[in-house]
């Protein structure tokens, strides 16, 4: 009896396993998107890492703070320092979340769905509970992720109350995403 | 005494817009042009970060404007892909490690990359932008990243 259920216990942990498919990319895009009377300002990052679980949903990434490219020199360093988003002390964004409507994806089969994700999201240290909608797209077994939201600046501790930055710099920001996934 | 003050107010007016457009067309620094802080092996460098982190920031990242340390990092290619911009991404990573570097070459230093094959041992130079940390609950691996590659021949 007790070999039966090791056997049992051995076998549902086999199968557990091979349905975890993990998902991975160390090359998503993302962008993010100011915009004020007084100026437009976009700077792109190509380096995004992110792991989704099909099985369970979990989704996480890791963007790395300093691979965002501004088109101005300037503005790229303002950004890295310590009045913005002090990168050498905040290397990492992070977001580490679920899928809350799991069954109505499929990621095994081609087709596009749109999932409901909530977690933790992590930017110059302050961490913050969001909840967005992403759009994935399944096709001949690869998967594309996308993503577009708002966040304020001001809930991530990054404030301009004075001189060109109040200005220039939307207090809130759009940030789009697009995630190719492979097994 | 009236011309000599209009000369001086228009010298002023002229360095205030040599000044403002210098801040405005500033170019980018040129990765490959810096000397480089120094020369590591792939395996060290990530475990340095490994080892300790916040100790590994300090060393490598720049706080004041993001011009982190330029490194040439030597190591064996285990993995040649593009990222959604076309640019080539070397993973120098030996094949008992479980994370590596990431190196990031440019539209411009693209062409380097078509010699290369996987298994080959290369010296990279570029800009570090983030370190590398493994989540074991997550299984999420972050290799060092490495941008504006360029490969070192010699």
């Amino acid at each position: 009896m007790k070999k039966l259920f090791i056997a049992v216990l051995l076998i549902s942990i086999s199968t557990t396993s091979f349905t975890q498919e993990k998902l991975k990319t160390t090359s998503g895009h993302i962008k993010f998107f100011s915009t004020t009377p007084a100026e437009d300002i976009e700077a792109n990052n190509y380096k995004v890492t992110s792991n989704l679980t099909s099985s369970t949903g979990v989704v996480v990434f890791s963007v790395p703070m300093q691979s965002f490219e501004f088109k101005k020199a300037l503005m790229q360093k303002h950004y890295n320092s310590k009045k913005f988003l002090n990168t050498k002390k905040f290397p990492k964004a992070k977001f580490k979340g679920n899928i809350t409507n799991l069954s109505a994806i499929n990621f095994f089969k081609d087709g596009s769905y749109t999932a409901d994700v909530s977690g933790d999201l992590t930017i110059h240290g302050i961490t913050k509970k969001v909840s967005e909608k992403m759009m994935f797209v399944v096709k001949n077994g690869t998967v594309t992720g996308t993503t577009t939201f708002n966040i304020t600046l001001a809930d991530y501790g990054i404030e301009f109350t004075k001189g060109k930055p109040s200005k220039n710099i939307a207090k809130d920001v759009k940030i789009t995403a697009a995630l190719n996934y492979s097994k | 005494m009236k011309s000599k003050i209009i000369k001086i107010v228009l010298a002023f007016v002229l360095i205030a817009i040599g000044v403002v457009a210098y801040l405005w067309f500033m170019p980018h620094r040129n990765v490959q042009s810096v000397d480089a802080y120094k020369t590591i092996d792939a395996t060290e460098l990530v475990n340095e970060f490994l080892a300790n982190k916040e100790k590994a920031n300090i060393l490598y990242l720049d706080s004041e404007e993001g011009e982190s340390k330029v490194l040439i990092v030597t190591g064996t290619v285990s993995k040649i892909s593009k990222d959604q911009l076309g640019q080539y991404v070397l993973l120098l990573k030996k094949d008992a490690d479980k994370m590596g570097v990431s190196c990031t070459f440019t539209l411009e230093s693209n062409s380097q990359v078509a010699g290369i094959k996987i298994g080959d041992t290369v010296k990279v130079k570029g800009v570090i932008r983030s370190g590398a940390e493994y989540d074991e609950d997550l299984d999420l691996i972050e290799n060092v990243i490495i941008e504006k590659s360029a490969l070192i021949i010699n």
